[in-house]
């Protein structure tokens, strides 16, 4: 869990996590009880929407200014849409949002997955506070980043 | 803590960059970034009073973030350059927020780039009114000639941030409770522009009636209240009713009250006020024990209060 740290850090400001499944997935109730779990750990949850593309959720991201874009997929296309918000962030030199993924995602994916900064990559079944944890986690280092001079 | 950049973030707001807009908004809407906020909003002040403050309020479900995503587009269309901030309510158990409003709008803000930006409420915290406000300023310095905010419908930021709004639509709809109700809590009173929303039912025009009837027991001012019955859904005299919103505006313009400043202030005072009381009672540790203990001794709940609030907010911090 949060380290005494990164609870001041959040102290008036809560994390903010966006919520999404970009690209051609319309499965939607894992969605929601992922975000009412943020939220009851006290975050300030966004989701958005049927279908974005990862255009859509880089500029929403931006908008809203959040500390980590939940990225969810069941399909399998996980390599070619969470690439795509990657490298969305890098060209626009965003380094302080943080991007965590989860689906079914094979071992071998979940590797290259971390090379380009996606990290958890939980599959279905995993336990809501080992996710959380990791949010919180990636949101500490995405906010310290945000408030650092530069 | 890091110091932020604030002089480049500040120029970045003025050229109307987004990152440093959304950026400056985080800064202010976090109270214990104060110190930068105060540096910013001293850095932006004389960029700022231009912009029209739209307030939408009404009750829950009634179609505010539909409204007002329909609103947008038709401002897109007619090349006002617009903004949104949306009002979430926090939970009172966790603090945590789902940040619900902007999935109405979220079509309407993909397809005409508009910046639009949600809050969440912080219930009994305080610190809402503040950071609304702020973040208006800063929309204001960027270059925005409106925004549009929508409130959840009560509490005392919602008042608040109706004190401010140049024009406030109130919304109804046909099904979502009588209308006697609202004219009772004084809500005919502070619209400007009453909109009966979801035309597309039956009893809508029953609702426009009842609205046009209580408005004709209204003493008569300089500007005419109207109804106006719209589709949030489809778009219908959502055209007609910008027009209206443009009429106003040029109204509120034209006899412009010279003490907007002084309103301001007054709300950040209170705000502020509110925030750190709530923030020395928590770091004053566990209260309710105080309490038990006063009630404990026969003391009676007045008198408890008084020694409590001595300790909260007495001279020694
Ligand atoms: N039939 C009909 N439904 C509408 C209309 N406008 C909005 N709705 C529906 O009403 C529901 C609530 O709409 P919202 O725009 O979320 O209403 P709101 O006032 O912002 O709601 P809160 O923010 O939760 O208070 C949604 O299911 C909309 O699709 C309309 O003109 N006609
Ligand atoms: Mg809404």
């Amino acid at each position: 869990m949060a380290d005494g740290k990164s609870l001041s850090l959040f102290k008036d400001k809560p994390i903010k996590v966006l919520l999404a499944k970009p690209g051609i997935d319309g499965h939607d109730r894992g969605m929601f009880v992922l975000a009412k779990a943020f939220r009851d750990a006290g975050m300030d949850v966004l989701y958005a929407g049927l279908l974005p593309t990862p255009e859509e959720v880089i500029d929403t991201a931006v908008n809203e200014d959040v500390d980590v874009i939940a990225l969810s997929l069941l399909n399998g296309a996980h390599l070619t849409v969470f690439k795509k918000v990657s490298d969305l962030l890098k060209a626009r030199k965003i380094d302080d949002i943080a991007v965590v993924g989860g689906g079914t995602i094979p071992d071998g994916d979940k590797i290259k997955l971390e090379k380009m900064g996606i990290s958890g990559n939980y599959g279905p079944g995993t336990p809501l506070a080992t996710i959380i944890a990791h949010v919180t986690q990636r949101a500490a280092d995405a906010r310290r980043k945000k408030l650092a001079d530069r | 803590m890091s110091r932020l950049n604030i002089d480049g973030l500040a120029k970045g707001i003025i050229a109307g960059d987004i990152p440093s807009i959304s950026r400056g908004i985080s800064i202010v809407e976090d109270h214990s970034q104060n110190y930068a906020s105060s540096e910013l909003m001293k850095k932006i002040y004389d960029r700022t009073g231009r912009i029209h403050i739209i307030g939408v309020t009404g009750p829950p479900g009634v179609g505010k973030s539909s409204l007002i995503g329909m609103l947008a587009a038709e401002m897109s269309k007619r090349k006002q350059k617009t903004s949104i901030i949306a009002v979430d309510a926090s939970s009172p158990f966790t603090g945590g927020t789902l940040l619900g409003n902007r999935i109405r709008m979220q079509d309407s803000i993909n397809q005409n780039s508009i910046f639009m930006r949600s809050l969440a409420s912080r219930g009994f915290k305080g610190g809402l009114s503040s950071a609304a406000l702020s973040t208006i300023k800063i929309l204001d310095a960027a270059g925005y000639e409106s925004v549009i905010v929508e409130t959840v419908g009560s509490g005392q930021a919602d008042i608040d941030i109706m004190k401010i709004a140049h024009t406030i639509l109130v919304l109804h709809a046909p099904g979502l409770g009588d209308i006697v109700q609202s004219i009772k809590a004084g809500i005919m009173e502070i619209g400007d522009l009453f909109v009966v929303n979801k035309i597309d039912r039956q009893e809508a025009f029953l609702a426009i009636k009842d609205i046009e009837d209580s408005l004709a027991m209204l003493p008569s001012g300089t500007w005419t209240k109207k109804v106006i019955g719209v589709n949030s859904l489809t778009g219908e005299h959502v055209g007609e009713l910008m027009d209206e919103i443009t009429r106003h505006r040029e109204y509120y313009f034209k006899n412009r009250p010279d003490d907007e400043g002084i309103r301001e202030m007054s709300i950040y005072i209170e705000d502020e006020m509110r925030r750190i009381i709530n923030e020395r009672s928590r770091q004053k540790g566990d209260l309710h024990r105080e309490m038990k203990k006063l009630m404990s001794r026969g003391i009676d709940p007045f008198n408890g209060a008084l020694k409590i609030v001595d300790k909260i907010i007495g001279t020694e911090v």
